[in-house]
C-alpha cells in the first residue's frame, strides 16, 4: 500500500486520538469521563499496529514520527500509575511495614547493636566517672542540656519555645537525620554506622551525664514515651540503610543491578515507615513529654505502654492468622 | 541514531525511543526549583513571622515539605515533572517509559543526598557523565531516568513536484534513503545536494541539479504521490 493512501484511510482516527490526548493533558478528570475514554485501549493497540506496519513498509519519517509521537503520549496514558489510596497507606503502616522490618531482621539487629552498646557504654561510663562528660561534650553543651532537664523548669525537655514550635523543629530535625542515616547507607554501610555509633554515644552521654548530676528524674519523664517511636525509628533507618550498603557489597544470587534496586525501594518503604514513626514521636514529644505536671506513675505507666505498642507492632503487625480450631 | 536513546520495547511489540537528558539541563531544572522554592519559603515567612515563637514551627515544617517532600509530590502528581523540569522539557520515568511511582521517586529523591555530597552534585555530575544514560546513582538505584519530552524534529516535509517512478525496483532501506534525502534537502546547501545526487548517477542517469530534481521526483512517487 502506497503511503498516503495508508495515511488518508488512518489519518482521521489519528486525528481524532491526537486530540482527545491533548484534552487529556490540558482536563484529566473531564476527559477520562468521556465516551471515548472506553475506545482508547482499542485504538491505542490499532496505532501500534499501524506503526510496526508503517516501519515495516519504509514509509516516510513524516508519518512514523507523527506516530511514534501518538505512540509514546498514549504509552504514558495507558500503563500510568494507579491514582493513590488512602487505604494502601493503612495497610502499609499496620501490616506492610512490620512485615518488612522483620524481612530485614538481620540488619536490623546490627543497626541496634550499632545504636544501643555505644549508648549503654557511655551511659555507665558516665556513672562511673562524671568527669567523662567533659570530653565527650562541650560546656556549653553541657551547660544547656542542664537547663533543659533543670527539675525546676515548668516544661521537660526544652530551654524555650512553644510546642508547636519544638513540633516543628522536632520533625525537621529527625526526620532529616533519619533520611540522610537511609542514604548515606549507600557508602557501603559506613554512614549508616556513623551516624547510629554517634548517636548512640550522644544520647547515652546526654542520659549518663543528667542522672550523674542528679536531674535523672526529669529526664527519664521526659524521653521514656516518645523514646519508644523515635529511637525505633532512627534504628530502622540506619538498619534500612546498612540494608542499601550490603546489597552493594554482596548482591547475594543476583546482578548487582537489579539488587541494587530492589534493595532501594526496600529501603524506601522503610525510609517511609520510619518517617511516619517519627511524626507520632515529634508529637508526643512537643505536646506530650513536655508537660511537667503529670505524676511519675502516669508518665512512665504511658512510656511503657507506647514501648509495649511499638515492639508488638513491629513484631506481630501484618502476620497471618494462625489456622487453630 | 544518537547513542543517548534508549529504546525500550513495549508489550504491543513497539519500541519506545526515550531521550536521555544530560546533566546540564538538568541543573538548570534544579535551579529553577531551588528558586521557586526559597521564593515560596520567603512569601510565606511574611505571614508566620506575624505568629511569633508558632509561627517558627509552621516555617520549619515547611522548609521541611520544600527540602524533602516537593520533589516526590510533585513528580507523583504531574507525571514525573516538577515545575522546573516542566519549564525545561524534562521528565523523570520509570525503566519501562511509563511515568515514574511512588516508590522510585522517594528513592531517587532521598539519594539526592548522596549525589549531591562533595561540593555541589558532585558524586551526580560524576555519574551522569559516566552513565550511558545520564542518570545519577538515585536513578540507577530507583530504576529511574530523566528524558527529553519533545521529540526529534520530525524531518521537512518533501516538496511536491510530478512523482516519477524510479527505473530500478528499491529495498525499504533505500526508499528509506531517498525518502529522507528529499525530506531534508530544503536544509542543505545546493552543492551538498548536488554532491549527494551525483553519487546515484547509476540511478538517475543524470549529474547536479537535474539528479537532485530527478530524486525529488522518485522520492514524491515512493511517497505515492500522483
Amino acid at each position: 500500500m502506497k503511503q498516503e493512501r495508508f495515511v488518508a484511510m488512518h489519518g482521521r482516527e489519528w486525528d481524532s486520538l491526537q486530540s482527545w490526548l491533548s484534552a487529556l493533558e490540558r482536563q484529566p478528570q473531564r476527559t477520562m469521563r468521556q465516551e471515548h475514554a472506553l475506545d482508547f485501549p482499542q485504538s491505542y493497540r490499532r496505532l501500534c499496529h499501524q506503526l510496526a506496519l508503517a516501519r515495516g513498509r519504509g514509509y516516510s519519517r513524516e508519518v512514523t514520527d507523527r506516530l511514534q509521537r501518538l505512540v509514546q503520549q498514549g504509552h504514558r496514558v495507558l500503563y500510568r500509575p494507579p491514582a493513590p489510596r488512602w487505604h494502601r497507606v493503612a495497610v502499609f503502616l499496620l501490616a506492610g511495614f512490620p512485615r518488612l522490618v522483620r524481612s530485614q531482621w538481620r540488619c536490623m539487629t546490627v543497626a541496634a547493636l550499632l545504636f544501643y552498646l555505644p549508648a549503654l557504654i557511655t551511659l555507665v561510663l558516665m556513672q562511673l566517672r562524671p568527669e567523662f562528660a567533659h570530653t565527650v561534650f562541650s560546656s556549653a553543651q553541657l551547660a544547656q542540656f542542664e537547663k533543659m532537664y533543670d527539675p525546676g523548669n515548668p516544661h521537660i525537655g526544652r530551654s524555650s519555645g512553644t510546642d508547636l514550635q519544638m513540633f516543628g523543629f522536632y520533625v525537621m530535625n529527625n526526620v532529616s537525620i533519619a533520611f540522610r542515616t537511609f542514604a548515606s547507607g549507600l557508602f557501603f554501610g559506613i554512614g549508616a554506622i556513623y551516624v547510629l555509633a554517634a548517636n548512640g554515644v550522644l544520647i547515652g552521654g546526654v542520659a549518663g551525664h543528667l542522672n550523674a548530676i542528679g536531674y535523672g528524674g526529669p529526664f527519664w519523664r521526659f524521653v521514656v514515651a516518645h523514646s519508644a517511636f523515635e529511637l525505633s525509628a532512627l534504628v530502622i533507618a540506619g538498619g534500612a540503610g546498612l540494608q542499601l550498603g550490603l546489597t552493594l557489597l554482596m548482591p547475594g544470587r543476583q546482578r548487582r543491578g537489579p539488587a541494587m534496586v530492589a534493595a532501594g525501594c526496600v529501603g524506601a518503604q522503610l525510609a517511609l515507615g520510619a518517617f511516619a514513626m517519627l511524626l507520632v514521636a515529634a508529637f508526643i514529644e512537643a505536646y506530650w513529654s513536655s508537660i511537667a505536671a503529670l505524676p511519675n506513675e502516669v508518665k512512665f505507666g504511658s512510656g511503657a505502654l507506647l514501648w509495649l505498642l511499638v515492639l508488638g507492632w513491629l513484631w506481630r503487625g501484618g502476620r497471618e492468622r494462625s489456622n487453630g480450631a | 541514531m544518537l547513542d543517548t536513546v534508549r529504546e525500550i520495547e513495549t508489550p504491543e511489540g513497539i519500541s519506545l525511543r526515550l531521550r536521555a537528558a544530560g546533566a546540564l539541563p538538568r541543573a538548570q531544572a534544579w535551579m529553577l526549583d531551588a528558586l521557586l522554592r526559597l521564593g515560596v519559603f520567603m512569601l510565606a515567612m511574611i505571614p508566620l513571622s506575624l505568629l511569633g515563637v508558632g509561627g517558627n514551627g509552621l516555617a520549619m515544617l515547611l522548609m521541611f515539605g520544600l527540602m524533602w517532600a516537593y520533589s516526590v509530590v510533585c513528580e507523583v502528581w504531574m507525571n514525573g515533572q516538577t515545575v522546573g523540569k516542566r519549564t525545561l522539557g524534562l521528565r523523570v520515568v520509570n525503566a519501562d517509559g511509563t511515568p515514574v511511582t511512588w516508590v522510585p521517586s522517594v528513592v531517587r529523591n532521598l539519594l539526592r543526598v548522596v549525589d549531591a555530597l562533595p561540593g555541589v552534585y558532585g558524586v551526580g555530575l560524576a555519574c551522569t557523565l559516566i552513565d550511558p544514560h545520564a542518570r545519577r546513582l538515585g536513578d540507577i538505584i530507583a530504576g529511574t531516568m530523566v528524558v527529553h519530552t519533545s521529540e526529534l524534529p520530525a524531518g521537512a516535509q518533501v516538496p511536491t513536484v510530478a512523482a516519477i517512478p524510479p527505473p530500478v525496483v528499491l529495498a525499504a532501506d533505500e526508499q528509506a534513503a531517498l525518502v529522507e534525502f528529499a525530506e531534508r534537502s530544503g536544509q542543505l546547501t545546493l552543492q551538498r545536494q548536488e554532491e549527494l545526487a551525483n553519487l546515484l548517477m547509476s540511478l538517475t542517469g543524470r549529474r547536479d541539479t537535474a539528479a537532485v530534481s530527478q530524486l525529488i521526483a522518485h522520492a514524491n512517487w515512493l511517497l505515492g504521490r500522483a
